[in-house]
């Protein structure tokens, strides 16, 4: 076991946002967390990276390092793609003399390498496209090799080409890596292409649990509204 | 019930006590997270947890980008005092106090609290957006999860830079405000160096330079501190930075005031 979240219950005022979740995901699996544009999909993840408190409920994580993608990447403007890799090598206490500076140019490239880039060390993230962003993002996610990774809605905004890649390197940082990794996304393709499970989420909990097969096989009114893209089901948009 | 209380809700009343709860909770939380980390600061620093790297590029921003703003503003109050009171002075036949005069003024006042206001205005500012930014695209949210301590990360080598850059900015400043002040008297009342620099000694002592230091090492600490406070805590997207930039400006402007009278009744009441 990797990660497992029980009873989580998170609200913000009257509203409660995440009402008794619970789950678990294995190393080497990958939990797709799908749902409605304020379903508490990334919530749950801010709840996992300890961002913020739960109300009630328990998070228990194996040893070792929990890593997350943000939905617009979030790296360090100021600083260089080589600088925002190795941030972590840097700047943290117990990486810090852990290093020498060419080891980490070392792992660096490493990691640059794997996600497909490589060359662009001295260069700005303002210079880069959205998807090559992306791939930086989860080059520093890894660099502390850990052992859970979260993914916040990580083909959002890109086209489907590089959607497909970016799929296509959660899958190989899976394997690579070995990682527990759960993926919040709105999009089929990635949660065909990535998850080896998926939660659906609803009004704070959890309306369908299974395959992504299960999923595609429409038997849950909800997980038929979802992938119809239907106005008419159990689920109500807020206006 | 519930209609007494629809109608109750709806009054001035509730709407101008509710107006004033919500000015004091707002007011006692900033000051909260202010002093919370403020000593976060000084845990990190105990600790040695100081980027020399950042700190330098911040110094530099502190105190030598910001230098031709602070000495314009400094050397140009000095000169609207000057040319104020120099004239009226020589003809009333204190010429040889001017100069101690404008020295006293710009020691102990202008040349702190001018380059208070100068560098809220210039770098305070400029923290505060730099870090609300950071705050609404996820960066420090990135941090965290790495898990770097933001507070060591980005506070300390800006609120250090602070104390540190604060009393050089100030010396040269004060400097520059008593040789405009000089400079301006010689043309305003035709007032000789010699005379404005001769009296520039009567009324100024040790004890002024050094409170003006001190103060100076307080308030740079202080702008710097409020500015990334103020910024790290923003919410919202663009909205969210803008308020938080004027948060942190208005918030610095009313520290400084109020820690100047704090040292005026100090050290010379």
């Amino acid at each position: 076991m990797s990660i497992e979240v029980k009873n989580l219950i998170k609200s913000f005022g009257d509203k409660t946002v995440i009402n008794d979740v619970s789950f678990k995901v294995n190393n080497g699996e990958t939990l797709a967390i799908v749902g409605f544009s304020g379903s508490g999909k990334s919530t749950v993840l801010k709840l996992i990276c300890g961002l913020i408190n739960p109300d009630s409920g328990e998070i228990i994580t194996s040893e070792g390092d929990i890593a997350m993608v943000f939905q617009y990447s979030a790296l360090f403007d100021s600083l260089n793609i080589a600088d925002n890799i190795a941030f972590a090598l840097h700047e943290r206490r117990d990486l810090r003399n852990k290093y020498t500076e060419d080891e980490i140019k070392k792992i660096v490239t490493e990691k640059l390498a794997l996600v497909g880039l490589k060359g662009i060390e001295q260069m700005y993230p303002s210079e880069l496209s959205g998807g090559m962003q992306k791939r930086v993002s989860f080059a520093r996610a890894i660099v502390t090799e850990p052992n859970t990774i979260l993914y916040d809605e990580p083909t959002a905004g890109l086209d489907p080409i590089s959607s497909t890649l970016i799929e296509d390197y959660i899958v190989r940082l899976k394997y690579e890596t070995q990682a527990a990794s759960i993926v919040v996304t709105h999009q089929m393709s990635t949660i065909r292409r990535t998850a080896d499970r998926v939660i659906m989420l609803y009004d704070g909990k959890i309306v369908f649990e299974g395959t992504p097969d299960d999923m595609l096989r429409q038997d849950n009114d909800y997980t038929k509204q979802f992938v119809t893209a239907s106005l008419e089901g159990p689920m109500k948009m807020m206006a | 019930m519930s209609n007494f209380s629809k109608y109750y809700k709806q009054s001035a009343t509730y709407k101008i006590f509710s107006g004033i709860f919500e000015t004091c909770e707002d007011f006692l939380d900033t000051l909260g997270k202010i002093t919370e980390n403020g000593i976060e600061f000084f845990r990190c620093l105990l600790k040695h947890q100081i980027n020399k790297k950042d700190l330098i590029e911040q110094c530099n921003r502190f105190g030598v980008t910001s230098l031709p703003i602070t000495l314009s503003i400094v050397g140009m109050t000095s000169i609207i005092v000057a040319s104020q009171v120099a004239l009226e002075m020589v003809k009333q036949g204190g010429g040889n106090f001017v100069g101690m005069l404008m020295t006293i003024l710009i020691v102990r006042e202008v040349g702190v609290i001018m380059s208070g206001f100068a560098l809220i205005s210039m770098i305070g500012s400029s923290m505060a957006s730099e870090l609300a930014t950071m705050r609404v695209t996820e960066q420090i949210d990135a941090i965290k999860v790495l898990k770097v301590n933001p507070i060591c990360y980005l506070f300390v080598p800006r609120v250090l830079s602070g104390f540190i850059m604060m009393p050089f900015v100030t010396i040269i400043a004060s400097t520059v405000g008593v040789l405009a002040g000089a400079v301006t008297a010689k043309l305003s009342a035709d007032l000789s160096f010699r005379a404005f620099f001769d009296s520039m000694w009567l009324g100024i002592y040790m004890k002024d330079l050094w409170v003006s230091i001190l103060k100076a090492f307080v308030f740079g600490g202080v702008i710097a501190l409020i500015s990334c406070s103020c910024g790290y805590y923003a919410t919202g997207g663009a909205k969210g930075v803008g308020l938080a930039t004027t948060k942190a400006v208005v918030w610095s402007f009313v520290a400084i005031v109020i820690l100047d009278m704090i040292f005026a009744i100090a050290f010379f009441f």
